[in-house]
Protein backbone atom coordinates (compact mmCIF):
# COMPACT_ATOMS: atom_id res chain seq x y z
CA UNK A 1 0.00 0.00 0.00
CA UNK A 2 0.94 3.83 -0.82
CA UNK A 3 1.47 5.96 1.87
CA UNK A 4 -0.97 8.26 2.67
CA UNK A 5 -1.61 11.89 3.67
CA UNK A 6 -3.51 14.97 3.89
CA UNK A 7 -3.15 17.73 2.13
CA UNK A 8 -5.98 20.27 2.60
CA UNK A 9 -8.49 20.63 4.83
CA UNK A 10 -11.70 22.44 4.53
CA UNK A 11 -14.63 22.91 7.42
CA UNK A 12 -17.67 25.01 7.40
CA UNK A 13 -19.19 26.41 10.07
CA UNK A 14 -21.49 23.74 11.74
CA UNK A 15 -25.18 25.66 12.34
CA UNK A 16 -27.84 24.52 13.11
CA UNK A 17 -29.34 25.92 9.81
CA UNK A 18 -28.39 27.18 6.61
CA UNK A 19 -31.46 29.19 5.04
CA UNK A 20 -28.84 30.26 2.41
CA UNK A 21 -26.99 27.01 0.88
CA UNK A 22 -28.41 23.51 -0.17
CA UNK A 23 -26.66 20.18 0.59
CA UNK A 24 -24.50 20.39 -2.38
CA UNK A 25 -23.60 24.06 -2.23
CA UNK A 26 -22.41 23.54 1.59
CA UNK A 27 -20.32 20.42 0.37
CA UNK A 28 -18.56 22.73 -2.33
CA UNK A 29 -17.67 25.53 0.13
CA UNK A 30 -15.64 22.78 1.97
CA UNK A 31 -14.17 20.97 -1.01
CA UNK A 32 -13.42 24.79 -1.89
CA UNK A 33 -11.98 25.73 1.15
CA UNK A 34 -9.78 22.12 1.06
CA UNK A 35 -8.57 23.40 -2.31
CA UNK A 36 -7.44 26.77 -0.66
CA UNK A 37 -5.46 25.11 2.04
CA UNK A 38 -3.41 22.66 0.11
CA UNK A 39 -2.77 25.64 -2.13
CA UNK A 40 -1.81 27.82 0.78
CA UNK A 41 0.94 24.79 1.67
CA UNK A 42 2.24 24.74 -1.49
CA UNK A 43 0.08 22.99 -3.85
CA UNK A 44 -1.06 24.25 -7.39
CA UNK A 45 -4.35 22.88 -8.35
CA UNK A 46 -8.04 23.34 -8.40
CA UNK A 47 -10.95 20.69 -8.62
CA UNK A 48 -9.29 19.66 -12.39
CA UNK A 49 -6.73 17.55 -10.66
CA UNK A 50 -8.86 16.05 -7.96
CA UNK A 51 -9.18 11.98 -9.36
CA UNK A 52 -12.33 11.15 -7.39
CA UNK A 53 -14.24 11.89 -4.41
CA UNK A 54 -15.62 9.70 -1.34
CA UNK A 55 -18.52 10.96 -0.36
CA UNK A 56 -20.04 10.79 3.05
CA UNK A 57 -23.74 11.55 3.73
CA UNK A 58 -25.53 9.20 6.10
CA UNK A 59 -29.71 10.08 5.44
CA UNK A 60 -31.02 10.20 2.55
CA UNK A 61 -34.03 11.45 4.33
CA UNK A 62 -32.29 14.42 5.82
CA UNK A 63 -31.22 15.72 2.00
CA UNK A 64 -34.92 14.46 0.39
CA UNK A 65 -32.53 12.90 -1.99
CA UNK A 66 -31.60 9.31 -2.32
CA UNK A 67 -28.51 9.51 -4.16
CA UNK A 68 -27.49 12.86 -2.89
CA UNK A 69 -23.84 11.96 -3.94
CA UNK A 70 -24.22 12.42 -7.59
CA UNK A 71 -25.30 15.81 -7.21
CA UNK A 72 -22.73 16.88 -5.28
CA UNK A 73 -20.55 15.38 -8.01
CA UNK A 74 -22.04 17.79 -10.42
CA UNK A 75 -22.02 20.77 -8.52
CA UNK A 76 -18.97 20.57 -7.62
CA UNK A 77 -17.28 19.78 -10.76
CA UNK A 78 -16.29 16.54 -10.32
CA UNK A 79 -18.16 15.02 -13.62
CA UNK A 80 -16.66 12.28 -15.38
CA UNK A 81 -14.47 10.77 -12.65
CA UNK A 82 -15.33 8.09 -10.48
CA UNK A 83 -17.60 8.86 -6.90
CA UNK A 84 -18.46 6.65 -4.23
CA UNK A 85 -20.68 7.21 -1.37
CA UNK A 86 -20.32 6.00 2.41
CA UNK A 87 -23.40 5.76 4.56
CA UNK A 88 -22.12 4.44 7.65
CA UNK A 89 -24.29 5.93 10.43
CA UNK A 90 -23.01 8.35 13.09
CA UNK A 91 -19.57 6.98 11.91
CA UNK A 92 -19.67 7.81 8.45
CA UNK A 93 -17.31 10.63 8.16
CA UNK A 94 -14.26 8.27 9.92
CA UNK A 95 -15.63 5.49 7.42
CA UNK A 96 -15.41 7.70 4.34
CA UNK A 97 -11.69 8.79 5.62
CA UNK A 98 -11.13 5.17 5.63
CA UNK A 99 -12.54 4.55 2.35
CA UNK A 100 -10.14 7.36 0.94
CA UNK A 101 -7.44 6.36 2.01
CA UNK A 102 -7.97 3.18 0.27
CA UNK A 103 -8.68 4.63 -2.64
CA UNK A 104 -4.90 6.49 -2.64
CA UNK A 105 -3.30 3.85 -0.76
CA UNK A 106 -4.35 1.32 -3.66
CA UNK A 107 -3.09 3.39 -6.33
CA UNK A 108 -6.54 3.57 -8.02
CA UNK A 109 -6.00 7.62 -7.47
CA UNK A 110 -2.83 9.69 -6.69
CA UNK A 111 -5.14 12.65 -5.26
CA UNK A 112 -8.53 11.89 -3.82
CA UNK A 113 -11.51 13.75 -1.85
CA UNK A 114 -13.06 13.12 1.07
CA UNK A 115 -16.39 14.86 1.40
CA UNK A 116 -19.14 15.02 4.16
CA UNK A 117 -22.02 16.77 4.32
CA UNK A 118 -25.51 17.11 6.23
CA UNK A 119 -28.21 19.22 5.70
CA UNK A 120 -30.55 17.58 8.74
CA UNK A 121 -32.87 20.60 9.57
CA UNK A 122 -34.97 20.74 6.87
CA UNK A 123 -36.74 18.32 8.47
CA UNK A 124 -40.09 19.24 9.77
CA UNK A 125 -42.36 18.17 12.70
CA UNK A 126 -45.83 19.54 11.83
CA UNK A 127 -47.61 18.72 15.06
CA UNK A 128 -45.23 20.39 17.33
CA UNK A 129 -43.67 23.43 14.56
CA UNK A 130 -40.11 22.23 14.94
CA UNK A 131 -37.30 20.57 13.20
CA UNK A 132 -36.14 17.77 16.11
CA UNK A 133 -38.77 15.76 16.16
CA UNK A 134 -38.68 15.06 12.58
CA UNK A 135 -35.01 15.03 12.54
CA UNK A 136 -35.08 12.19 15.16
CA UNK A 137 -37.75 10.61 13.27
CA UNK A 138 -35.56 10.30 10.34
CA UNK A 139 -32.56 9.28 12.08
CA UNK A 140 -34.80 6.50 13.82
CA UNK A 141 -35.75 4.67 10.83
CA UNK A 142 -31.73 3.07 11.24
CA UNK A 143 -33.08 1.38 13.57
CA UNK A 144 -34.36 -2.06 12.79
CA UNK A 145 -37.33 -1.57 11.56
CA UNK A 146 -39.42 -4.80 12.94
CA UNK A 147 -38.52 -5.31 16.37
CA UNK A 148 -36.65 -1.99 17.68
CA UNK A 149 -38.50 0.91 16.05
CA UNK A 150 -42.13 0.08 17.03
CA UNK A 151 -41.25 0.56 20.45
CA UNK A 152 -39.93 3.91 20.45
CA UNK A 153 -36.54 3.46 19.73
CA UNK A 154 -34.22 6.26 18.60
CA UNK A 155 -30.28 7.46 18.43
CA UNK A 156 -30.63 8.37 22.56
CA UNK A 157 -32.41 5.43 23.74
CA UNK A 158 -30.14 3.60 22.09
CA UNK A 159 -27.27 4.82 23.46
CA UNK A 160 -28.44 4.97 27.03
CA UNK A 161 -28.95 1.07 27.10
CA UNK A 162 -25.05 0.92 26.58
CA UNK A 163 -24.43 3.66 29.31
CA UNK A 164 -26.67 2.39 31.96
CA UNK A 165 -25.71 -1.08 31.19
CA UNK A 166 -21.73 0.30 31.66
CA UNK A 167 -23.32 2.05 35.14
CA UNK A 168 -24.85 -1.19 36.78
CA UNK A 169 -21.71 -2.90 35.73
CA UNK A 170 -18.81 -0.11 37.34
CA UNK A 171 -21.05 2.75 38.87
CA UNK A 172 -19.96 4.91 36.57
CA UNK A 173 -20.40 7.52 34.12
CA UNK A 174 -22.47 9.24 37.21
CA UNK A 175 -24.59 11.83 36.25
CA UNK A 176 -22.13 14.12 37.79
CA UNK A 177 -19.33 12.56 35.75
CA UNK A 178 -20.96 12.50 32.11
CA UNK A 179 -21.89 16.51 33.10
CA UNK A 180 -18.20 16.95 33.09
CA UNK A 181 -18.32 16.31 29.88
CA UNK A 182 -20.80 18.49 28.60
CA UNK A 183 -19.09 21.24 30.36
CA UNK A 184 -15.66 20.48 28.96
CA UNK A 185 -16.79 20.04 25.16
CA UNK A 186 -19.00 23.13 25.29
CA UNK A 187 -16.20 24.92 27.53
CA UNK A 188 -13.90 23.98 24.14
CA UNK A 189 -16.33 24.81 22.10
CA UNK A 190 -15.81 28.71 22.67
CA UNK A 191 -12.65 28.40 21.47
CA UNK A 192 -13.76 27.30 17.88
CA UNK A 193 -15.23 29.73 16.00
CA UNK A 194 -16.33 27.23 13.74
CA UNK A 195 -18.72 25.51 16.68
CA UNK A 196 -22.38 25.40 16.74
CA UNK A 197 -22.76 25.33 20.42
CA UNK A 198 -20.40 27.19 22.58
CA UNK A 199 -21.39 27.72 25.91
CA UNK A 200 -20.03 28.15 29.55
CA UNK A 201 -22.19 25.88 31.22
CA UNK A 202 -21.52 24.21 34.85
CA UNK A 203 -22.09 20.70 36.23
CA UNK A 204 -25.55 21.89 38.09
CA UNK A 205 -26.73 23.98 34.55
CA UNK A 206 -26.20 20.33 32.61
CA UNK A 207 -28.06 18.38 35.79
CA UNK A 208 -30.98 20.76 35.96
CA UNK A 209 -31.58 20.34 31.82
CA UNK A 210 -34.34 18.84 30.72
CA UNK A 211 -34.62 14.99 30.86
CA UNK A 212 -34.31 13.48 27.34
CA UNK A 213 -34.33 9.92 28.25
CA UNK A 214 -32.98 8.74 31.57
CA UNK A 215 -30.38 9.83 32.69
CA UNK A 216 -29.67 11.77 29.79
CA UNK A 217 -30.46 15.79 29.97
CA UNK A 218 -30.49 17.87 27.18
CA UNK A 219 -27.10 19.23 27.70
CA UNK A 220 -25.35 15.65 27.65
CA UNK A 221 -27.13 15.23 24.05
CA UNK A 222 -24.62 16.74 20.70
CA UNK A 223 -27.45 18.75 18.78
CA UNK A 224 -27.67 18.07 14.78
CA UNK A 225 -25.96 19.91 12.45
CA UNK A 226 -26.02 21.37 8.72
CA UNK A 227 -22.07 21.61 7.70
CA UNK A 228 -19.57 20.10 5.46
CA UNK A 229 -15.90 19.01 5.75
CA UNK A 230 -13.48 18.47 3.21
CA UNK A 231 -9.89 16.22 3.47
CA UNK A 232 -7.61 16.12 0.20
CA UNK A 233 -5.43 13.15 0.09
CA UNK A 234 -1.92 12.49 -1.59
CA UNK A 235 0.16 9.93 -1.66
CA UNK A 236 3.95 10.09 -0.90
CA UNK A 237 5.14 10.93 -4.68
CA UNK A 238 2.07 13.59 -5.44
CA UNK A 239 2.82 14.75 -2.18
CA UNK A 240 6.38 15.52 -2.95
CA UNK A 241 5.17 16.60 -6.85
CA UNK A 242 2.76 18.68 -5.15
CA UNK A 243 5.23 20.21 -2.74
CA UNK A 244 3.27 20.43 0.25
CA UNK A 245 5.18 21.44 3.38
CA UNK A 246 3.09 19.79 5.98
CA UNK A 247 1.42 16.89 5.07
CA UNK A 248 -0.15 15.02 7.76
CA UNK A 249 0.37 11.28 7.43
CA UNK A 250 -2.34 8.58 8.10
CA UNK A 251 -0.82 5.62 9.48
CA UNK A 252 -3.80 3.40 10.97
CA UNK A 253 -7.02 3.07 9.68
CA UNK A 254 -9.78 0.48 10.88
CA UNK A 255 -13.26 0.10 11.45
CA UNK A 256 -15.77 -2.83 13.11
CA UNK A 257 -19.35 -3.18 12.88
CA UNK A 258 -20.33 -4.71 16.32
CA UNK A 259 -24.23 -6.77 16.53
CA UNK A 260 -26.88 -4.24 15.90
CA UNK A 261 -29.08 -5.92 18.52
CA UNK A 262 -27.57 -4.24 21.74
CA UNK A 263 -29.65 -7.24 23.23
CA UNK A 264 -27.36 -10.01 21.12
CA UNK A 265 -24.04 -8.70 22.66
CA UNK A 266 -22.35 -10.82 25.55
CA UNK A 267 -21.71 -7.63 27.83
CA UNK A 268 -24.90 -4.81 27.14
CA UNK A 269 -22.41 -2.09 28.49
CA UNK A 270 -19.49 -2.25 25.70
CA UNK A 271 -19.78 -0.60 22.39
CA UNK A 272 -17.42 -3.31 20.87
CA UNK A 273 -17.02 -1.64 17.82
CA UNK A 274 -14.86 1.12 19.23
CA UNK A 275 -12.35 -1.63 20.74
CA UNK A 276 -12.16 -3.77 17.63
CA UNK A 277 -11.65 -0.29 15.16
CA UNK A 278 -9.25 1.28 18.15
CA UNK A 279 -7.08 -1.94 18.35
CA UNK A 280 -6.42 -2.57 14.67
CA UNK A 281 -6.03 1.11 14.08
CA UNK A 282 -3.08 1.22 17.16
CA UNK A 283 -1.86 -1.85 15.31
CA UNK A 284 -1.62 -0.50 11.84
CA UNK A 285 0.21 2.62 13.37
CA UNK A 286 2.34 0.57 15.52
CA UNK A 287 1.12 1.98 18.67
CA UNK A 288 -0.05 0.02 21.93
CA UNK A 289 -3.57 -0.23 22.61
CA UNK A 290 -2.34 -0.54 26.51
CA UNK A 291 -0.04 2.66 26.53
CA UNK A 292 -1.74 4.50 23.65
CA UNK A 293 -2.32 7.67 25.75
CA UNK A 294 1.12 8.43 26.23
CA UNK A 295 1.56 8.02 22.28
CA UNK A 296 -0.43 10.71 21.08
CA UNK A 297 -1.50 14.50 21.51
CA UNK A 298 -5.28 14.60 21.55
CA UNK A 299 -8.02 12.55 20.66
CA UNK A 300 -11.13 13.92 18.71
CA UNK A 301 -13.54 11.72 19.95
CA UNK A 302 -17.41 11.11 18.65
CA UNK A 303 -18.67 12.43 21.91
CA UNK A 304 -22.80 12.23 20.54
CA UNK A 305 -23.69 11.60 24.00
CA UNK A 306 -21.63 12.70 27.26
CA UNK A 307 -21.75 9.14 28.73
CA UNK A 308 -20.74 7.71 25.66
CA UNK A 309 -17.16 9.37 25.37
CA UNK A 310 -16.85 8.45 29.27
CA UNK A 311 -17.18 4.63 27.74
CA UNK A 312 -14.98 5.41 24.84
CA UNK A 313 -11.85 6.45 26.92
CA UNK A 314 -11.88 2.82 28.22
CA UNK A 315 -12.65 0.94 25.19
CA UNK A 316 -10.04 3.26 22.62
CA UNK A 317 -7.45 2.53 25.50
CA UNK A 318 -7.45 5.62 27.38
CA UNK A 319 -7.98 4.04 31.05
CA UNK A 320 -9.14 0.86 32.35
CA UNK A 321 -12.75 -0.67 32.23
CA UNK A 322 -14.76 1.11 34.89
CA UNK A 323 -12.13 3.85 35.38
CA UNK A 324 -13.81 6.38 32.56
CA UNK A 325 -16.16 8.25 35.20
CA UNK A 326 -13.22 9.35 37.53
CA UNK A 327 -10.63 10.17 34.94
CA UNK A 328 -12.56 13.26 34.06
CA UNK A 329 -14.44 14.01 37.34
CA UNK A 330 -12.31 17.46 38.51
CA UNK A 331 -9.61 16.58 37.11
CA UNK A 332 -10.22 20.12 35.19
CA UNK A 333 -8.85 21.40 38.87
CA UNK A 334 -5.69 19.74 37.97
CA UNK A 335 -3.67 20.56 34.35
CA UNK A 336 -2.19 17.34 33.22
CA UNK A 337 -4.94 14.94 34.41
CA UNK A 338 -7.71 13.72 32.76
CA UNK A 339 -9.26 14.25 29.07
CA UNK A 340 -9.49 18.19 29.66
CA UNK A 341 -7.86 21.32 27.16
CA UNK A 342 -5.20 21.43 29.85
CA UNK A 343 -4.90 17.60 30.72
CA UNK A 344 -2.71 14.38 30.21
CA UNK A 345 -4.68 13.61 26.72
CA UNK A 346 -6.98 15.88 25.62
CA UNK A 347 -10.15 14.48 24.27
CA UNK A 348 -12.33 16.78 21.88
CA UNK A 349 -10.33 20.39 21.93
CA UNK A 350 -12.53 21.09 18.88
CA UNK A 351 -15.55 20.51 21.20
CA UNK A 352 -16.87 18.06 19.76
CA UNK A 353 -20.01 17.06 19.13
CA UNK A 354 -21.51 18.57 22.01
CA UNK A 355 -19.67 21.80 21.18
CA UNK A 356 -19.47 21.54 17.50
CA UNK A 357 -22.65 19.71 17.06
CA UNK A 358 -23.33 17.21 14.83
CA UNK A 359 -23.14 17.16 10.84
CA UNK A 360 -23.31 13.45 10.85
CA UNK A 361 -21.56 12.83 7.26
CA UNK A 362 -19.31 15.79 8.31
CA UNK A 363 -18.82 14.92 11.43
CA UNK A 364 -16.20 12.36 11.19
CA UNK A 365 -14.04 14.44 8.50
CA UNK A 366 -14.33 17.17 10.37
CA UNK A 367 -12.90 16.08 13.44
CA UNK A 368 -10.01 14.22 11.42
CA UNK A 369 -9.73 17.52 9.93
CA UNK A 370 -9.44 19.21 13.44
CA UNK A 371 -6.81 16.33 14.57
CA UNK A 372 -4.62 17.49 11.38
CA UNK A 373 -4.71 20.91 12.40
CA UNK A 374 -3.70 20.38 15.64
CA UNK A 375 -0.68 18.04 14.32
CA UNK A 376 0.07 21.55 11.82
CA UNK A 377 -0.13 23.47 15.26
CA UNK A 378 -2.61 25.78 13.20
CA UNK A 379 -5.70 25.15 15.57
CA UNK A 380 -5.96 28.51 16.50
CA UNK A 381 -7.50 29.22 19.95
CA UNK A 382 -8.06 25.72 21.28
CA UNK A 383 -4.88 24.40 19.94
CA UNK A 384 -3.02 22.00 22.69
CA UNK A 385 0.55 21.04 22.78
CA UNK A 386 2.15 18.54 20.33
CA UNK A 387 5.03 16.99 21.86
CA UNK A 388 4.45 13.43 20.28
CA UNK A 389 3.29 13.98 16.67
CA UNK A 390 0.49 11.86 16.68
CA UNK A 391 -3.41 12.09 17.01
CA UNK A 392 -6.28 10.01 16.56
CA UNK A 393 -9.75 10.61 15.66
CA UNK A 394 -13.05 8.55 16.02
CA UNK A 395 -16.47 8.00 14.96
CA UNK A 396 -19.17 6.08 16.06
CA UNK A 397 -22.94 5.41 15.10
CA UNK A 398 -25.62 3.09 14.06
CA UNK A 399 -28.22 0.95 15.53
CA UNK A 400 -26.66 0.09 19.33
CA UNK A 401 -23.51 2.02 18.22
CA UNK A 402 -22.97 -0.80 15.59
CA UNK A 403 -20.11 1.07 13.73
CA UNK A 404 -17.30 2.32 14.52
CA UNK A 405 -13.78 4.04 13.04
CA UNK A 406 -10.56 5.31 13.93
CA UNK A 407 -8.45 7.05 12.29
CA UNK A 408 -4.96 7.72 13.59
CA UNK A 409 -2.48 10.61 12.22
CA UNK A 410 1.23 11.52 12.44
CA UNK A 411 2.77 14.93 11.15
CA UNK A 412 6.10 12.93 10.51
CA UNK A 413 7.92 16.33 10.54
CA UNK A 414 6.81 17.69 13.36
CA UNK A 415 8.79 15.08 15.43
CA UNK A 416 12.05 15.50 13.60
CA UNK A 417 11.66 19.39 15.37
CA UNK A 418 14.25 19.29 17.96
CA UNK B 1 -23.20 38.97 -5.11
CA UNK B 2 -24.18 42.03 -3.04
CA UNK B 3 -28.12 42.00 -3.17
CA UNK B 4 -29.65 40.90 0.38
CA UNK B 5 -30.21 37.48 0.64
CA UNK B 6 -34.07 36.07 0.69
CA UNK B 7 -34.21 32.35 1.84
CA UNK B 8 -37.13 30.54 0.51
CA UNK B 9 -38.59 26.77 1.95
CA UNK B 10 -40.63 24.75 0.44
CA UNK B 11 -42.97 21.94 1.90
CA UNK B 12 -42.20 18.57 1.07
CA UNK B 13 -43.17 14.73 2.16
CA UNK B 14 -41.46 11.35 1.40
CA UNK B 15 -44.26 8.82 1.69
CA UNK B 16 -43.97 5.20 0.59
CA UNK B 17 -46.88 2.16 1.40
CA UNK B 18 -45.60 -1.06 2.05
CA UNK B 19 -46.76 -4.84 2.23
CA UNK B 20 -43.45 -6.15 3.89
CA UNK B 21 -42.65 -9.77 3.97
CA UNK B 22 -41.56 -10.83 7.38
CA UNK B 23 -40.20 -13.92 5.43
CA UNK B 24 -38.70 -16.76 7.57
CA UNK B 25 -39.91 -14.50 10.79
CA UNK B 26 -43.51 -15.23 9.84
CA UNK B 27 -44.22 -18.15 12.31
CA UNK B 28 -43.17 -15.52 14.95
CA UNK B 29 -45.51 -13.23 13.97
CA UNK B 30 -47.96 -15.11 13.74
CA UNK B 31 -48.03 -16.90 16.96
CA UNK B 32 -48.11 -13.98 18.81
CA UNK B 33 -51.10 -12.71 16.67
CA UNK B 34 -53.28 -16.16 17.03
CA UNK B 35 -52.31 -17.41 20.32
CA UNK B 36 -50.11 -14.78 22.04
CA UNK B 37 -47.12 -17.48 22.14
CA UNK B 38 -43.47 -16.50 22.39
CA UNK B 39 -41.56 -17.86 19.93
CA UNK B 40 -37.74 -18.31 19.39
CA UNK B 41 -35.49 -19.93 17.71
CA UNK B 42 -32.42 -22.86 18.91
CA UNK B 43 -29.50 -23.51 17.06
CA UNK B 44 -29.59 -26.89 15.74
CA UNK B 45 -26.11 -27.16 15.99
CA UNK B 46 -24.77 -24.78 18.92
CA UNK B 47 -28.18 -24.42 20.66
CA UNK B 48 -28.29 -21.09 20.71
CA UNK B 49 -31.41 -19.13 21.72
CA UNK B 50 -32.05 -16.54 19.82
CA UNK B 51 -34.76 -13.87 20.29
CA UNK B 52 -35.59 -12.06 18.06
CA UNK B 53 -35.60 -15.21 16.34
CA UNK B 54 -33.95 -15.72 13.29
CA UNK B 55 -33.99 -19.42 11.31
CA UNK B 56 -30.63 -19.48 10.81
CA UNK B 57 -28.11 -19.08 13.13
CA UNK B 58 -25.57 -16.46 12.62
CA UNK B 59 -22.62 -17.93 14.56
CA UNK B 60 -22.91 -21.51 13.09
CA UNK B 61 -23.73 -21.18 9.74
CA UNK B 62 -26.62 -24.19 10.82
CA UNK B 63 -30.41 -23.48 10.89
CA UNK B 64 -32.21 -23.09 14.00
CA UNK B 65 -35.62 -24.39 15.08
CA UNK B 66 -38.16 -22.27 16.96
CA UNK B 67 -38.84 -22.81 20.23
CA UNK B 68 -41.65 -21.82 22.54
CA UNK B 69 -40.08 -19.11 25.45
CA UNK B 70 -41.79 -18.47 28.27
CA UNK B 71 -43.44 -15.08 29.02
CA UNK B 72 -41.90 -13.70 32.06
CA UNK B 73 -38.03 -12.36 31.71
CA UNK B 74 -35.80 -10.27 33.55
CA UNK B 75 -34.59 -6.78 32.51
CA UNK B 76 -31.29 -6.16 31.65
CA UNK B 77 -31.20 -2.65 31.08
CA UNK B 78 -33.88 0.52 30.73
CA UNK B 79 -34.67 3.79 30.14
CA UNK B 80 -37.35 6.40 30.55
CA UNK B 81 -37.71 8.67 27.27
CA UNK B 82 -38.90 12.05 27.93
CA UNK B 83 -38.30 13.52 24.32
CA UNK B 84 -38.28 11.67 21.15
CA UNK B 85 -39.27 11.27 17.73
CA UNK B 86 -42.14 12.95 15.65
CA UNK B 87 -44.13 9.31 15.50
CA UNK B 88 -43.80 8.58 19.04
CA UNK B 89 -43.93 11.81 20.97
CA UNK B 90 -47.30 11.62 22.29
CA UNK B 91 -46.54 8.60 23.94
CA UNK B 92 -43.81 10.49 25.83
CA UNK B 93 -42.95 9.11 28.43
CA UNK B 94 -42.49 5.98 28.24
CA UNK B 95 -40.24 2.82 29.15
CA UNK B 96 -38.22 0.60 27.11
CA UNK B 97 -35.61 -2.41 27.65
CA UNK B 98 -33.82 -5.00 26.50
CA UNK B 99 -35.49 -8.27 28.19
CA UNK B 100 -33.76 -11.48 28.96
CA UNK B 101 -36.96 -14.11 28.39
CA UNK B 102 -36.30 -17.17 31.15
CA UNK B 103 -34.55 -19.54 28.77
CA UNK B 104 -33.26 -17.13 25.75
CA UNK B 105 -30.04 -16.05 25.63
CA UNK B 106 -30.14 -12.74 24.15
CA UNK B 107 -32.58 -10.17 25.53
CA UNK B 108 -35.34 -8.64 23.14
CA UNK B 109 -36.03 -5.08 23.15
CA UNK B 110 -39.93 -4.07 24.77
CA UNK B 111 -41.85 -1.47 26.02
CA UNK B 112 -41.90 -1.59 29.53
CA UNK B 113 -45.23 -0.42 31.34
CA UNK B 114 -45.82 0.61 35.00
CA UNK B 115 -48.22 2.41 36.69
CA UNK B 116 -45.65 4.26 38.28
CA UNK B 117 -43.27 4.56 35.84
CA UNK B 118 -39.89 5.90 37.46
CA UNK B 119 -36.39 4.39 36.88
CA UNK B 120 -36.18 2.27 39.64
CA UNK B 121 -39.55 0.29 39.34
CA UNK B 122 -38.26 -0.57 35.68
CA UNK B 123 -33.98 -1.17 36.52
CA UNK B 124 -31.85 -4.24 35.76
CA UNK B 125 -32.78 -7.28 37.67
CA UNK B 126 -36.65 -6.15 37.97
CA UNK B 127 -38.86 -9.73 36.82
CA UNK B 128 -41.64 -8.29 34.46
CA UNK B 129 -44.24 -10.93 32.33
CA UNK B 130 -45.60 -10.07 29.03
CA UNK B 131 -49.32 -8.38 28.68
CA UNK B 132 -51.48 -9.23 24.93
CA UNK B 133 -53.18 -6.66 23.32
CA UNK B 134 -57.14 -8.55 22.92
CA UNK B 135 -56.57 -6.89 19.15
CA UNK B 136 -53.65 -7.84 17.36
CA UNK B 137 -52.31 -7.41 14.54
CA UNK B 138 -49.24 -9.71 14.21
CA UNK B 139 -47.05 -7.16 15.29
CA UNK B 140 -44.15 -6.32 17.79
CA UNK B 141 -46.63 -3.60 19.61
CA UNK B 142 -49.36 -6.88 19.90
CA UNK B 143 -47.62 -6.85 23.25
CA UNK B 144 -45.51 -5.37 26.36
CA UNK B 145 -44.04 -6.10 29.82
CA UNK B 146 -45.16 -4.86 32.97
CA UNK B 147 -43.43 -5.78 36.32
CA UNK B 148 -44.82 -9.28 37.73
CA UNK B 149 -46.47 -7.58 40.36
CA UNK B 150 -48.43 -5.36 38.19
CA UNK B 151 -49.58 -7.88 35.92
CA UNK B 152 -53.13 -9.33 37.18
CA UNK B 153 -53.92 -5.02 37.29
CA UNK B 154 -52.98 -5.06 33.53
CA UNK B 155 -54.59 -8.30 32.62
CA UNK B 156 -57.57 -7.35 34.33
CA UNK B 157 -57.94 -3.89 32.09
CA UNK B 158 -60.39 -4.44 28.94
CA UNK B 159 -57.99 -3.73 26.22
CA UNK B 160 -55.59 -6.21 27.72
CA UNK B 161 -55.24 -10.13 28.38
CA UNK B 162 -52.27 -12.52 29.74
CA UNK B 163 -50.54 -14.49 27.69
CA UNK B 164 -50.67 -18.64 27.72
Amino acid sequence: MKKVGIVGIGITPFRARYLDKTYFELAYDATKLALEDANKNGAEITHDNLESTVYGIYNELFERQFMPDIFINSYIGMNNKPGTRIASGGATGGYTVRMAYAEVASGLSDLCLCLGVEKCNDCYDEQTGVTTPEVLNAIAYSADMTYEYPMGMMAASSYVSMVNAHYEEFGNPTEEQMAYVSVKNHGNAILNPKAQSPMKVSVEDVLNSRIICFPFKMLDCCLYSEASAALILANEDKVKELGVENPIWITGVSAANTDCFIGNREDMGRLYSNIYAAKAAYKMAGLDYTNIKSQIDLAELHDAFSGQEVISYEELGFVPFGEGGPWIEKTFENPGEGPWLNGELPCCPSGGLIGCGHAVGATGIMSTGEAALQLREEAGKHQVPITKGRAISHSIGGPGAAYAAIIVMTNEEGLKKP
Amino acid sequence: MSEEFQDHQIRDVIKINYKYTMGGQSKFFIELKNNKRLLGTKCTKCGKTWMPPRINCSDCYEPADWVELKQTGIIEVSTIVWYTTSAFIKAIPYGVGYIKLDGAETALLQGIFSENLVPSKIKKGKRVKAVFNKQRDGKMTDFFFVPEDEYDNWISKPEYEGGV
